[in-house]
């Protein structure tokens, strides 16, 4: 074990040495950050380089699939941008582990991350609703928000492959805290108890039945009249 | 018993919305366990740990993904969800009764929880054998994936968490598929009633 470690450590001095004056080494090692999920059907993971040795360095990333030993290379590393492995519906199997490991390499040699072992159906994030729009209605002379949006659109809710929950959540622009409301299943929601005029922002969130929440989706905004001065004027006569 | 009686009356959306509701619990109980034994297991304990193809219940032809699933029968669907469930009620029992004997800090946390998996197990069990009589022949047929790990999940410390969680990552994966399973048959039986999926 101590003569490994002997050698390893000579093997590293011998990688650092100059090359024409010039500090070289093998790359430092990647680190695989995420796989995400956006509609249990594909899947993207991510990694972060680490130094390159000063040296051109490349990145691959190498998979197996649960009970195989083939080891297959990413299929696709554009789609998904920079430093990225996007699996497509045909590459993604569910029920499965998949042993992920990224390998940096320079003209020194090679560097493997630690690997990652995931089943898609684990790290299901959707993207955030689409849509979304705010009204302001009446009842009975006082207004309310209505709120209504549409799931990703990638996201197959109408055969039963996911059900999504939504979470919403509203503000008047000046103020700093938001006010959370649980839609459930529901594509809509009304807010009655607003606080007064002014311009309130809204944002809605999804989650898939077992999985973790989308980011909140942009921020859509609306101007209620002025119904709280006129009441007050009313009341103060 | 009043269940059982009143079920001729039970439309089909109506149980196959209760028993997608009970196998979502049933797999966020078992989600939750994993974590729990996760959070205090030792680092050898994942090395050990066997690979998730010698699952008991592995030998069962399940689809691999959407368009696979999506192609399946409504009774063959509930046949699968079926047998997976009927496989799980023996190792239930099985982690129910290690657990006393478990090296683990939170044991009656664990203890709490396996018992409204089994519960909840039990009665969808109950509601699957209803719905598989309402769809004939092919919905009720069951394989059978027996366990053959013995009562027992070993002597000392180690193997003792590594059968358990072993026995727990795939329970969670089968209550993923059963769930999935049920949830796409409740779709197609809500056609009438869009606002469900």
């Amino acid at each position: 074990m101590r003569r490994i470690a002997e050698i390893l450590l000579l093997l590293h001095w011998f990688n650092l040495l100059s090359v024409e004056g010039t500090r070289y080494s093998l790359p430092g090692k990647p680190t695989l950050t995420r796989c995400r999920s956006p509609e249990k059907e594909t899947f993207t993971c991510w990694w972060e380089p680490s130094f390159d040795g000063g040296l051109s360095t490349t990145y691959a990333l190498y998979y197996c699939k649960e009970n195989s030993d083939t080891v297959h290379e990413c299929p696709d590393y554009h789609t998904a941008g920079v430093n990225s492995c996007f699996f497509n519906k045909n590459n993604t199997s569910i029920w499965v582990n998949y042993n992920i490991t990224v390998v940096a390499t320079n003209a020194l040699g090679s560097t493997f991350s630690d690997p990652v072992e995931i089943d898609v159906v684990y790290i299901v994030m959707p993207h955030p609703p689409e849509n979304v729009g705010v009204t302001v209605l009446e009842d009975k002379g006082w207004p309310f928000l209505r709120l209504s949006w549409e799931p990703p659109h990638k996201v197959d809710t109408r055969s039963g492959w996911i059900t999504l929950i939504y979470e919403l959540r509203v503000k008047l622009e000046e103020e700093t805290e938001w006010e959370m409301h649980l839609a459930g299943q529901q594509k809509m929601f009304n807010i009655f108890s607003l606080r007064s005029g002014g311009t309130y922002l809204v944002q809605v969130r999804c989650k898939p039945d077992h999985g973790f929440w989308s980011e909140w989706s942009s921020t859509t905004s609306i101007k209620v009249p002025d119904y709280f001065q006129r009441e007050r004027s009313v009341w103060v006569m | 018993l009043f269940v059982v009686a009143a079920s001729g009356a039970i439309p089909i959306n109506d149980l196959l919305d209760r028993a997608s509701q009970q196998s979502d619990r049933m797999h966020s109980l078992s989600t939750m366990l994993t974590h729990e034994l996760g959070s205090h297991f030792p680092p050898i304990g994942k090395v050990m740990m066997p690979r998730p193809g010698s699952c008991h219940t592995s030998s069962l032809q399940t689809p691999n993904d959407k368009a696979q699933a999506l192609q399946i029968s409504e009774a063959d669907l509930l046949s699968l969800a079926r047998s997976l469930l009927q496989a799980w009620s023996d190792p239930l029992m099985v982690l129910s009764s290690s657990v006393s004997t478990l090296p683990h800090p939170a044991q009656s946390r664990i203890s709490n929880k396996l018992q409204q998996l089994q519960e909840h197990s039990q009665s969808l069990g109950d509601g699957l054998e209803m719905l598989s009589g309402k769809m004939g022949p092919t919905a009720q047929t069951i394989s059978l994936l027996p366990y053959r790990g013995g009562n027992d999940l070993g002597q000392d410390r180690i193997s003792k968490l590594v059968n358990f969680n072993f026995l727990l990552s795939c329970l969670r994966r089968d209550s993923h598929k059963i769930d999935s399973f049920l949830k796409v048959l409740r779709c197609r039986a809500a056609k009438m009633q869009p606002e469900i999926c």
